[in-house]
């Protein structure tokens, strides 16, 4: 994978959802880079057994862990705290509301070793966790393109500088579908079937529209105007017209897209003045969804003429 | 296909006045110049583009170009970035 993200990072960047953590000790520690997206629990580790210890992942006490680690001895639980951090453990999150021992605080402190407590329950704080780790890792790529939502729809435009993409998301968002992104769309595959495309962070739902410069399209037109990220549906290219390029008049294949190995539909809208890309666009949204339904307009045309041509020949014949 | 690899020395970074001379730049040629920053390759002729890689002093850029021009714009855009952006009377 090779991916790496700061604790620190993950812990800003959970969005919507709150882990519900706070931490108690090894803040230096969360400089430090999760690789992985796992997670271990050191139940084992803890009675002793340390084959397959794995250090390097965020390890979870549940209150199994809390347990027996409160009914150790003394000395004992000196032994096993000092075994346990003699490994370059990542970083340690008891669950449950579970602080540990002052012991245990002191040895992570002077390991570096962040320790976090959340109110959760282990197994939904795992199921919260591997979800938005998940969506770190998974692999994602950055396209030069615009992202809007037409009649729910998630359409990528792609085209060269200069084609008019953005002037297309402009009439879009006036005739009130959503902005997602201009220019830099950040494309995740966060299951094997689900594209997910959202702006960077910085340039949110700002766009350059040549001859006014940098506009704020959420100020101007409202909150109802943009969204922040949206699956990928349907991938449209606009270019120059080409006489000389044979382009699609039928539809009755569907060309496709490659992003991240998966398969998006895919078309080549030629540009031309005069010809409004805005309704084509919408209109292609419209037949995406219909064809989402399983309604092939130009599939059925078809079978519609054949039909006919068959009965012409009975009654003929 | 030409690229060449430069460090932001900048104090403040590629805001929106650099961006746009940056843009300027590549505008003049034909060809596809880019900007990239770690895994992300940024269309240099898109202002949003330039300004999303959130460049700051100390960022390493590679700059690609690619057909027409491309020695010419990689040339001037890296003498842009030495000379931080002031205005070069040529």
């Amino acid at each position: 994978m090779g991916k790496k993200i700061r604790i620190s990072e993950f812990l800003k960047n959970t969005g919507r959802v709150d882990l519900e953590l706070r931490l108690i000790t090894g803040k230096g520690g969360l400089v430090r880079e999760i690789e992985s997206v796992d997670i271990n629990r050191p139940g084992l580790t803890l009675a002793g057994f340390y084959d397959f210890f794995a250090y390097d992942r965020i390890q979870i006490f549940g209150l199994g862990e809390a347990a027996y680690m409160r009914q150790l001895p003394p000395h004992e639980k000196k032994r096993v705290y000092e075994k346990f951090f003699s490994y370059d453990v990542l970083c340690c999150i008891f669950t449950h509301n579970e602080e540990p021992d002052q012991l245990f605080i002191e040895l992570a402190e002077s390991k570096n070793v962040p320790v976090l407590v959340t109110t959760r329950s282990t197994t939904r704080f795992v199921s919260i966790f591997t979800h938005l780790i998940d969506e770190v890792f998974s692999p994602s790529v950055t396209l030069h393109g615009t992202l809007v939502a037409v009649y729910g729809i998630g359409i990528l435009i792609l085209g060269k500088s200069g084609v008019g993409k953005s002037e297309c998301a402009l009439e879009l968002i006036e005739r009130g579908h959503r902005l997602v992104a201009d220019d830099m769309v950040e494309i995740k595959k966060v299951d094997e079937t689900l594209l997910m495309g959202s702006g960077s962070p910085i340039l949110k739902h700002h766009m350059e529209i040549r001859g006014l410069g940098i506009i704020n399209v959420r100020d101007i037109f409202g909150i109802g105007s943009v969204r922040n990220r949206k699956r990928i549906e349907l991938v449209v290219l606009l270019e120059e017209w080409d006489s000389s390029k044979e382009y699609d008049r039928l539809g009755m294949e569907e060309m496709m897209y490659n992003i991240l190995d998966l398969e998006v539909p895919f078309l080549t809208i030629p540009v031309r003045p005069g010809r409004n890309i805005p309704i084509i666009m919408e209109t292609a949204a419209l037949n995406q969804r219909l064809k989402k339904m399983g309604v092939f307009s130009a599939r059925e045309l078809d079978d519609k003429i054949q039909d006919w041509i068959r009965s012409e020949k009975i009654t003929n014949g | 296909m030409v690229e060449r690899e430069v460090i932001i020395h900048s104090d403040a970074g590629v805001h929106a006045r650099p961006a746009m001379m940056m843009v300027r730049e590549a505008m003049k040629f034909p060809c596809k110049v880019s900007l990239i920053k770690g895994d992300i390759e940024a269309d240099c002729k898109s202002i949003m583009s330039v300004l999303g890689l959130a460049i700051v002093s100390g960022t390493k850029l590679i700059i690609r170009a690619d057909g027409e021009g491309e020695n010419e714009v990689v040339e001037s855009l890296v003498r842009m970035i030495e000379n931080k952006f002031v205005m070069e009377s040529v």
